[in-house]
């Protein structure tokens, strides 16, 4: 994918509407695209193998039906969103799948994944639960196993060489999107909300060569930007899981505010940890997937016994986040039937009162439908925090 | 529809054995021991959940597991659920979340916020704990996530998480190449949880002692499937609705001479009653298979309706927690963790050797491939509570599955003579929808109204089958 100068986030644009334009492409090609749907999935050993990790997206304005006959609706509304695609043939293009052990939203239904799409390779990554020395070696011997069915997929070995190179690749790659959140301290933002969410989102389904390209190409563009196209208004943190539409970032910026910093999974948690270079490459995957990605699903021990010392470490990074991006508000977006973050809601909401920053609790379903309700919902929190 | 239930005077449930109405009484009791217990302060008290192996390392130390997911369906079951979820509700929490931990932790900040129990507590209360014992295993987030919200009240009081995989199923892959190193994870946990309770308890483990009981779980679990077995018999002797009693010696008293006490009296029972062809219900007329799902704990009656209808079930997949023994081929081991982690994975792996001969098979199913064909099942019964996603996702999947086996027209099979003969092998299903312990989300009218369809597609199939 190439945008000319002066346009690259039409290019964006487009491939964002037409999402995974370029890898339908590569995959008529005959490359490998490998599709995936959460954070914890090792995607430089997927680059490593020579093939091209592709995040899979939901799509709230299209009503769940295919799907609906295959998975039960108590599952979470972005994963049976991504599965009704997937069955409807969006997905095709795919030559396999990979699901991590990060919900049981996945990891329940992953035998109706692999049997209702034909790919030809799936696996399941078990990531561990808990951080310590034995989870950490145990994560390693499953990084290896996943290495193994990638080699027997593409027919080579997987070098620590490649691996390193991957590693590097995709360490590039971070260091790119948190440049592009770097203009978003200005006030008003030099980038929107809408443009940020648009830019990874369309990154995420690229080789990570011409994703880098791609972030190259924006940098540019911003940074020769003399005028924000936003106004000032409240800065805003969103707070949640996978967000992979602009639909709740537009909202805020069409009620007046500004979305400046996010914990998103195709956000910060993804974006921000690097993997560690220098050792042993899978070990450093191992604590890079596992100990650097603050996803609630991973438990991380209460060393304080004290409430406030432990939610300080579970959510130490929202409030720095707060502080560097200087947020004036949150909104906490949980999807329904999402118990990994739906049961740090109370923790939460209670870590934004103890740093003084006002929060937006939101459930909401994955769906076009709910736009409405939301926009009052936050119209009303910018109104009372602006 | 939760008006239905206000006027109604709740209907006492009967059961088809002595064994299983014995265990409301020895419940009850038990809930008065906890209490009782805390109140001494002599023996330490542990939340903590079923399925996760380590009763013989509890009960080796002398700790007084308090199974949270029991108390929230006994409040469900006493229809006392509401005010407790509704209270988690008041915190944030959603109540599309499991209910049983939403119940627990609504619980849990009443108490603490009172200092003492909940007004009118069922069966008086759940007793403070002196440590929790998480589970981050691949079945159930809520199991990671409970104890640690309900930390947010009781910050005091510690958690061990012990994390417990195991392989998933994979048609392609041989799981076996790869348990060895989960095998050393599960041990480490483990070891992980003995440290962790030696050092809450001022006590070392006795290593003797859990070999005992690792033992006698062994031979309680064999006793469990030998008993279970009998109920293959026509007419079964014992239906789910027993069952849904029964699971309390298999999930809260293992490891325990009490347990293995239980089912020998409850297979001398069934084994008297088999000898005096003594069913479930008198003129058994179809044979269900509980396919998956927990039960609706306050709507357990629903047993009896069907039972009333002629309809027996001779078999669960829900809560029977066990597999023989003796069909694993378990490594000799003198070390009991190493002994309890191999038990581990070959029993949530032990119908996968089953599963991958069979294209487009999978374990779940192939379990019930197997059971419908042992047990003599006519239909299939599903429960899809909508608060969890741990034994509720994938059971739509698992009847498509079975369609393309059992289909609901006329098949040519090739008989005995090698002649070709026209077979029914319809297998109607029916999936009730509600939830464990949220009696919002029942409706009696429209669930009996369900079974009462159900129970005339089973009829016409029968009536097919005999023309």
């Amino acid at each position: 994918m190439n945008g000319t100068a002066g346009n690259v986030l039409s290019t964006v644009e487009r491939h964002y509407k037409d999402y995974g334009l370029r890898a339908k492409e590569l995959g008529n090609e005959g490359k490998k695209v490998i599709g995936y749907i959460c954070s914890f999935v090792p995607l430089e050993m997927i680059t490593a193998a020579g093939c091209i990790p592709f995040r899979m997206r939901g799509d709230i304005h299209e009503p769940i039906t295919k799907g609906d006959t295959l998975l039960e609706t108590i599952v979470c509304p972005f994963i049976r969103s991504c599965f009704d695609l997937s069955v409807k043939g969006t997905y095709d293009f795919l030559s396999g799948m990979v699901i991590p052990h990060a919900c049981d939203s996945m990891v329940r239904s992953y035998s109706v994944w692999s049997y209702s799409l034909k790919f030809p390779y799936f696996h399941f990554v078990n990531i561990p639960t808990v951080c310590n020395e034995s989870s950490l070696e145990f994560f390693n011997a499953e990084l290896d196993t996943f290495r193994k069915s990638l080699e027997d997929l593409v027919g080579k070995k997987i070098t620590d060489d490649d691996l390193v190179e991957a590693i590097r690749l995709h360490n590039e790659n971070r260091d790119k999107a948190r440049a592009l959140y770097e203009f978003r301290k200005e006030d008003p933002p030099l980038i929107s909300g809408t443009e940020v969410t648009m830019v990874l989102t369309v990154g995420s389904s690229l080789p990570i060569l011409e994703s880098n390209a791609l972030f190259d190409e924006v940098l540019i563009e911003i940074g020769q930007r003399k005028k924000s196209p936003l106004t000032k208004g409240p800065r805003i943190l969103i707070d949640g899981a996978c967000v992979d539409n602009f639909e709740l970032v537009k909202i805020v910026e069409e009620s007046g505010g500004n979305v400046v910093i996010d914990t998103l999974c195709n956000g910060t948690r993804d974006y921000f940890p690097h993997t560690d270079v220098g050792e042993d490459p899978v070990k450093a995957l191992g604590r890079r997937y596992m100990e650097k990605i603050n996803c609630p699903k991973t438990y991380r021990k209460n060393k304080t016994d004290t409430f406030e010392g432990d939610s300080t470490d579970r959510f130490g990074d929202i409030g720095a986040y707060a502080k560097e991006f200087k947020a004036d508000g949150a909104i906490l977006y949980v999807y329904k039937y999402c118990d990994p973050f739906g049961f740090e809601v109370p923790a939460r909401k209670a870590y934004y009162e103890s740093i003084n920053v006002p929060v937006l609790h939101l459930e909401d379903v994955y769906s076009a439908g709910t736009i409405g309700q939301l926009k009052t919902r936050i119209q009303a929190f910018l109104e009372m925090i602006g | 529809m939760a008006e239905e239930h206000k006027d109604k005077k709740h209907e006492k449930r009967r059961t088809a054995t002595q064994a299983a109405a014995f265990i409301t009484p020895m419940v009850k009791e038990f809930f008065k021991d906890t209490l009782r217990t805390r109140a001494e302060g002599k023996q330490k008290l542990a939340y903590t959940f079923i399925c996760c192996h380590h009763e013989e390392i509890l009960r080796a130390m002398d700790i007084l597991p308090l199974w949270t997911e029991n108390f929230a369906g006994i409040c469900g079951a006493k229809r006392d659920a509401e005010r407790f979820l509704q209270r988690a509700e008041s915190l944030g929490l959603s109540r599309s979340l499991c209910t049983y931990a939403l119940c627990g932790i609504g619980f849990d900040q009443w108490r603490e916020e009172l200092g003492e129990m909940p007004p009118d507590a069922p069966w008086g209360g759940q007793a403070r704990p002196d440590f929790m014992i998480s589970s981050g295993q691949i079945l159930c987030d809520p199991r990671s996530k409970w104890y640690q919200a309900s930390q947010q009240f009781m910050p005091d009081v510690p958690i061990y998480n012990i994390d417990l995989p195991y392989p998933l199923y994979d048609q392609k892959r041989d799981h076996r190449k790869v348990w060895g190193y989960y095998h050393k994870y599960i041990v480490a946990q483990l070891r992980g949880l003995v440290a962790f309770c030696e050092e809450q308890t001022s006590k070392k483990m006795d290593y003797d002692r859990l070999s005992e009981l690792v033992d006698l779980t062994d031979r309680t679990w064999n006793l469990i499937h030998e008993t279970y077995e009998l109920r293959r018999a026509v007419p079964t002797p014992m239906g789910t609705g027993d069952a849904m009693n029964t699971m309390v010696p298999i999930n809260f008293w293992m490891a325990t001479q009490k347990a293995y006490d239980f089912f020998i009296e409850l297979k001398k029972e069934l084994e008297e009653k088999i000898a005096k062809g003594e069913g479930e219900v008198e003129d058994e007329r179809y044979r269900l298979m509980w396919g998956g799902g927990l039960p609706s704990w306050f709507a357990l009656n629903d047993f009896n309706y069907f039972n009333g209808k002629g309809a027996s079930f001779p078999v669960e997949t829900t809560y029977r927690s066990v597999v023989p023994l003796y069909e694993m081929d378990i490594p000799k081991t003198k070390d009991p963790i190493e002994h309890i982690a191999w038990r581990w994975l070959w029993y949530w792996t032990f119908w996968y050797e089953k599963a991958r001969k069979r294209p487009e098979s999978e374990p779940d199913v192939e379990r019930l491939i197997t059971w419908i064909e042992d047990y003599k099942i006519d239909g299939i019964v599903m429960h899809e509570a909508f608060s969890c996603r741990t034994w509720h996702v994938g059971l739509i999947w698992q009847l498509h599955q079975l369609g393309k086996i059992y289909k609901p027209i006329p098949v040519l099979t090739l008989g005995k003579d090698g002649k070709k003969e026209k077979t029914y092998r319809g297998l109607p299903s029916l999936i009730l929808e509600s939830d464990i312990i949220d009696i919002t989300s029942y409706s009696e009218v429209d669930t009996r109204n369900k079974i009462d369809a159900f129970i005339e597609t089973l009829e016409s199939i029968r009536q097919s089958k005999a023309a």
